[in-house]
């Protein structure tokens, strides 16, 4: 049984030398790049507007009863039902009950990365209902059986080709005639006529939330494909589910989140459906859902809540900027993670959702550069975090003994001038001796890690040390 | 629904009551030197602007005469088939001069249906700073504006607001919140960018959104 | 030395204390937050009464004035840390900043492009005085590469923890140098030369590394060698 941190190693190392997946990355994040120039030009002030954000979320999450409780009360003065799920199993349990007390036979979904942090479509597929994936992207790798790549862009990792071969295999109902065209807007259209039928025979429409309105007890979803508007205007039941920390006090808040968010996400000025809903089908309306039920979910972030000098993890508004900036993720993408979140966030998130122990690695995996904290929208601290992450596994958590060994052994050399220059002079003597002796490379040479990938730096005959004595002090 | 236990309701707000016992540091900013946005002189100009960018078919029109005359060309520009429409004193008398040759099903018969090739509705408001139309859910319902391939809005340039904050706070003083199951905003043609971060309009939305503005509809 | 003797030339006393060892940040970085106090107190001790501590690296300096006033909180030398931090200055940000020095008399007639490292980009926010620096140096033409601000996958104990992801990332790095058509990468920062420049040579390249400090101590009489390492990070 491998470790997720000795997965992570393997998958890793495999996609730095995948360099066709690679060059697919970059293509994405120089598409992304250009738009967020664009997408920057509404505001006179960007930083003010980050600023704006930061203390949207900042109030809300540090009042987050407050905002839940007036929520949940709105929702249900408005027709709708709310459910508290403690676990994702709670959550899970409660969706899939629903679905089967109603007679639930086929499901669409929305894109959400809640719903696939909690496992929902194979619990509601192992109950033998169909659910379709109706987000271009989601669609596509679901056809293909794997997660998403990313979490705003799921398919950034294929190519035209790839995705035209995987739909003449699975969808080749749906596909023109003219069936060799990988042309994006065939593609496109092969994908909403296979979807078409799933829409219109739902009995449940399941989405998430971007926001969830406090003061107006509605929720919040942003697409750019409209499939959340048939999702939630075709089927007759409507089961939202969100993180306890999408909460926001006002709907004003959203005349600064939404824009934010779009270009943020994907360059836009603001994204093409941005939808409130706050209930079933009014009295008077010709359509819509019969019943609306929001879930909204713990599953570990009260346990982020608690954690005063990373509560503002839970700001995020699961835009993508950080995973874009990441030069981790550029290089390995967003599979190898193995977690729901991947990139900074989910390095920062995932310990404290899944346990520090186990997922502390992917803290590790991280160069420290800062670009996603100069990215995020919302004002995250994620690369300091990253640091406290290692801080809580040195101090709480398993590190291996001979690490902790060699930082005793450092901070005695680093104690005192004399043994300081020692430890150098030796270090370099032996080194040097070493490779003379043909040894470098072997288990005896220190420099083996470094030297695996890179040649090794000519190591010095004097320290500056030596240097300055001997003619630097005038 | 039969209620539905739910004793995760009294733990999770316990635990958030118990986790915020402890405050957070809080980034304090020097007040920004000026707004966030760019200001908005001239807001149909700028409405003009991001249809363009946002691929909203834009048809000006001095008054309910022409736009009713632009909304017959319009409807022969559709692909054929049957027009759906929300039923509104202004589209009933603007549909009912029309010789469309189509049939025309009203919203208080029901929903469109994939037969509809285009869908005409009015609008509650529109946004200069991103281009964008506000729909309601009273109005003709929630699948009006979604399901046909091509949407057709009639509004008069006195519903332009001029950004996000204007439209909501319009929203709020108009009890739109109230009157509504749902509210959507919608800015330009469904789209996708999953393939390649290549541009793709129309996705499970209309590929064509036109708007006719008037600029009286008295 | 180089940046001793750039120092020098532009009329500063330069003093090394000897019984300096480090900053820390290897440790820190680590998550030994622990075994890393002793040592950052130790350095506040030894720069005691310093008018300005230059430093060659833009990590170190991060690790004193950004992450001390964290590490030391709550310590006796919690006070004197944020002080110390107000006065230890990276190489470049002291010339143009401290010094008020855009021109110290180099010559350097090479294509030279500049790699931003990223503790001095985003924590110390250095980027022009790099480029204003470089600027007065003469007949040095400087090309920008693609991505320069983009880590080069040092990142301390990382290059070895992840070193295929790190060697990854260096690459990338080197591929942009090599597209841009510089004969030199230049930086502030020697870790991130020393990584870069295992992974050119690698690779066989053409373009070589260099510290900024080395550009900014060539003049026209001078005419040594292109090859100057980095020593010990703490040390220079």
């Amino acid at each position: 049984m491998t470790t997720p941190a000795q997965e992570f190693l393997r998958a890793a190392a495999q996609e730095s030398a995948d360099i066709p997946r690679r060059k697919a990355i970059r293509h994405a994040v120089d598409q992304y790049d250009a738009a967020v120039q664009h997408g920057r030009q509404q505001f006179l002030d960007y930083e003010g507007a980050r600023q704006k954000c930061y203390e949207i979320k900042w109030e809300a999450l540090n009042h987050l009863d407050e905002y839940l409780v007036e929520f949940e009360k709105n929702v249900n003065a408005r027709g709708g039902h709310v459910f508290w799920a403690d676990t994702a199993e709670d959550a899970r349990g409660y969706i899939a009950a629903l679905a089967t007390q109603r007679g639930v036979r086929t499901v669409v979904k929305s894109k959400s990365m809640v719903t696939e942090e909690i496992h929902l479509t194979a619990a509601l597929e192992k109950l033998g209902m169909r659910v379709f994936e109706t987000d271009l992207g989601e669609f596509i790798v679901q056809l293909r059986n794997e997660p998403p790549f990313h979490i705003v862009t799921p398919a950034m990792h294929l190519t035209r080709a790839d995705i035209a071969k995987l739909f003449r295999e699975k969808l080749a109902d749906a596909m023109s005639s003219g069936a060799s065209s990988e042309e994006p807007p065939e593609l496109v259209a092969a994908a909403r006529r296979a979807l078409r039928q799933a829409f219109f025979s739902a009995e449940m429409g399941i989405t998430g939330a971007n926001f969830l309105i406090a003061d107006a007890g509605m929720i919040a979803i942003t697409t750019n494909e409209g499939n959340d508007r048939l999702g939630t205007a075709v089927p007759r039941i409507h089961v939202a589910i969100a993180g306890i920390e999408k909460v926001v006090p006002r709907l004003e808040d959203l005349a600064m989140l939404w824009p934010v968010l779009a270009t943020a996400g994907t360059g836009q000025t603001i994204a093409c459906y941005n939808s409130l809903i706050g209930g079933p089908r009014a009295s008077g309306e010709i359509d819509g859902p019969e019943e609306f039920h929001v879930v909204l979910l713990d599953n570990g972030r009260t346990n982020l809540l608690a954690d005063a000098e990373q509560r503002d993890v839970l700001h995020c508004i699961r835009c993508g900027s950080c995973l874009n900036a990441c030069p981790v993720f550029r290089t390995v993408g967003g599979h190898a993670y193995g977690t729901t979140y991947s990139g900074p966030i989910g390095s920062v998130l995932t310990p404290h959702l899944r346990g520090l122990n186990e997922f502390q690695h992917l803290s590790y995996a991280s160069s420290l550069c800062g670009a996603c904290t100069s990215a995020c929208p919302v004002k995250i601290d994620l690369h300091h975090h990253l640091l406290h992450n290692r801080r809580n596994a040195v101090n709480d958590a398993d590190r291996p003994w001979s690490e902790r060994a060699g930082f005793k052994l450092w901070k005695w050399a680093m104690q005192s001038a004399r043994r300081f220059a020692f430890v150098g002079s030796v270090g370099r003597a032996a080194v040097r001796g070493l490779h003379r002796l043909g040894l470098a490379g072997t288990f005896l040479d220190p420099l083996r890690t470094w030297t695996k990938f890179r040649a090794a730096p000519p190591i010095p005959r004097k320290s500056f040390r030596a240097m300055w004595r001997e003619n630097g002090s005038r | 629904m039969a209620v539905v236990e739910n004793p995760g309701r009294e733990r999770v707000l316990a635990r958030i009551r118990s986790a915020l016992k402890k405050p957070a540091p809080r980034h304090v900013c020097p007040p920004s030197a000026g707004p966030v946005f760019a200001a908005i002189p001239d807001t149909l100009e700028r409405f003009q602007t991001e249809c363009v960018t946002n691929s909203t078919e834009l048809i000006l029109v001095p008054d309910a005469r022409r736009a009713a005359d632009a909304l017959g060309m319009v409807i022969a520009s559709v692909t054929p088939g049957e027009i759906y429409s929300q039923d509104a004193p202004l589209l009933r008398w603007m549909l009912g001069g029309l010789q469309t040759g189509r049939a025309v099903r009203w919203s208080n018969g029901g929903p469109p249906s994939e037969s509809s090739q285009a869908a005409i509705t009015t609008a509650e408001c529109l946004v200069a700073a991103t281009g964008s139309i506000l729909i309601a859910s009273s109005a003709a319902g929630r699948g009006a504006s979604v399901v046909a391939p091509a949407h057709i809005v009639v509004a008069s340039e006195a519903q332009i607001e001029t950004d996000l904050a204007a439209a909501l706070r319009r929203a709020r003083e108009r009890k739109l919140l109230e009157q509504n199951s749902a509210l959507f905003l919608i800015t330009g043609s469904s789209r996708t960018a999953d393939i390649e971060k290549i541009l793709v309009l129309g996705a499970h939305g209309p590929r064509r959104v036109v708007l006719i503005l008037a600029r009286n509809l008295g | 030395m180089d940046a001793v003797r750039v120092l020098r030339r532009i009329g500063c006393e330069v003093d090394f204390p000897e019984e300096q060892t480090c900053c820390g940040q290897p440790a820190f970085n680590s998550g030994y937050w622990n075994d890393a106090r002793p040592v950052a107190q130790r350095f506040v001790r030894v720069f005691r009464g310093a008018e300005a501590v230059v430093c060659p690296s833009g990590s170190c300096t991060t690790m004193v004035r950004v992450f001390y006033p964290e590490l030391l909180t709550g310590t006796n030398l919690s006070d004197e840390a944020k002080s110390l931090g107000s006065r230890v200055f990276e190489f470049s940000e002291f010339l143009i900043k401290v010094a008020g020095v855009t021109d110290v008399g180099a010559s350097f007639p090479h294509r030279v492009t500049f790699h931003d490292a990223c503790h001095g980009l985003r924590e110390l926010h250095i980027k022009p005085e790099t480029r204003e620096l470089l600027r007065h140096v003469r007949g040095l033409e400087l090309i920008e590469m693609p991505r320069s601000e983009e880590c080069c996958g040092f990142g301390g104990t990382f290059a070895t923890k992840f070193g295929m992801i790190s060697a990854a990332m260096g690459e990338t790095k080197a591929g942009n140098a090599e597209s841009c058509g510089a004969e030199y990468l230049a930086s502030n920062d020697p870790s991130c030369l020393m990584h870069i420049d295992g992974i050119l040579r690698r690779r066989n390249s053409q373009v070589r590394t260099i510290h900024l400090a080395s550009v900014l101590a060539r003049t026209e009489s001078a005419d040594k060698g292109p090859e100057v390492k980095s020593h010990e990070r703490s040390a220079e």
